[in-house]
């Protein structure tokens, strides 16, 4: 039996690595994905409305505001103990309070701020009513 | 292969901001809208004609005070702000601080009744209605705010009528939730009567 020798397979030349290229790959895709986590973060943000209801966001409302909102509403009740008249008493003075507090602001979104005449719109003219009494037809 | 991966990441990047960000503007749209219409007491609501036709000369008139329009609207845009988290606070003190707490006592007492109770529980949904109406309104006014009134007067007109919808629709919340407080307080009184 004869037994060919296989030919040598000629030796594979070492891969040349591009560090600079690799790292530069590295940056643009951290920073794409890092772009595309903010804007889905963003987008939640928005779809949940909470950027409405953010005091943190930036001028939307100025400090000495929101610290002046802090100051009030504290009040509390404490749920444990007996419960007498005069701890309804100490109840309704606190809920007067609180209503005291709302009703100074019950009509902060009344149609005032956007009426016509705030805007300074001329006032709109309505579509002419035709007339309710028809000549009869001879 | 790096412009491929590059590629990808991009093609990847601005589909999640075309597929998200319209999602943002109309999410908020189909939120919590309880149905116990019933319990909402008649109040005033502002008249807007449906039927309003703009001359040419008022549209003119809209395009020419745009800029003091504008300004007007972001101002009631930063005043709205506070008076949400004014109120805000107050509804949270009641319905956390004072309802919520009383009726916690009320049953350790055993004078827990289905009416106090009720009466937690609609606030907290109308504090809930509240909450999602007044951002359905902030959305609405700031979609105004973004309209071109100069270029767009009809437009804009358009969309102010519906921002006064929305407004109209808090400052109803507003009401629902106050006429609830002055419920709750007749309620306590006859407690208060009964334990005498």
């Amino acid at each position: 039996m004869i037994f060919k020798r296989k030919p040598k397979e000629p030796a594979e030349e070492p891969v040349a690595v591009n560090g600079g290229r690799n790292l530069m790959l590295l940056v643009i895709i951290a920073i794409t994905i890092a772009l595309t986590t903010t804007s889905i973060s963003l987008a939640i943000y928005r779809a949940t409305g909470d950027v409405y209801l953010d005091r943190s966001r930036p001028g939307y409302i100025a400090d000495d505001e929101v610290h002046s909102t802090e100051d009030d509403g504290k009040e509390t009740f404490a749920n444990e103990g007996a419960i007498t008249t005069k701890e309804i008493d100490e109840y309704l003075e606190t809920l007067d309070l609180a209503t005291k507090r709302i009703e100074n602001s019950i009509d902060d979104f009344s149609s005032a701020p956007l009426s016509d005449e705030t805007l300074d719109i001329i006032i709109y003219e309505e579509n002419p009513q035709p007339d309710e009494e028809v000549a009869p037809v001879e | 292969m790096a412009k491929k991966l590059i590629g990808f990441f991009m093609g990847f990047a601005a589909l999640a901001a075309g597929l998200l960000l319209p999602i943002s503007a109309s999410a908020t749209d189909a939120q919590y809208m309880p149905d116990d219409q019933e319990q909402i007491p008649e109040n005033p609501q502002p008249e807007y004609a449906e039927d309003m036709v703009l001359s040419d000369e008022q549209l003119g008139m809209i395009s020419q005070n745009c800029p003091s329009i504008q300004n007007q609207l972001r101002r009631v845009q930063r005043t709205d702000a506070k008076s949400r988290v004014h109120l805000g606070a107050q509804f949270e003190v009641i319905s956390t601080n004072l309802m919520l707490n009383l009726n916690l006592r009320l049953v350790k007492n055993n004078l827990a009744t289905a009416e106090l109770a009720d009466q937690q529980t609609t606030f907290s949904n109308e504090r809930t209605r509240f909450k999602n109406d007044y951002i359905n309104y902030s959305q609405s006014l700031e979609r105004l705010i973004d309209t071109d009134c100069q270029k767009q007067p009809a437009q804009f007109y358009e969309q102010l009528t519906k921002v006064r919808e929305k407004r109209s629709e808090v400052q109803q919340d507003v009401y629902r939730l106050t006429e609830i407080i002055r419920q709750h307080r007749e309620s306590i009184v006859t407690l208060k009567e009964s334990l005498k």
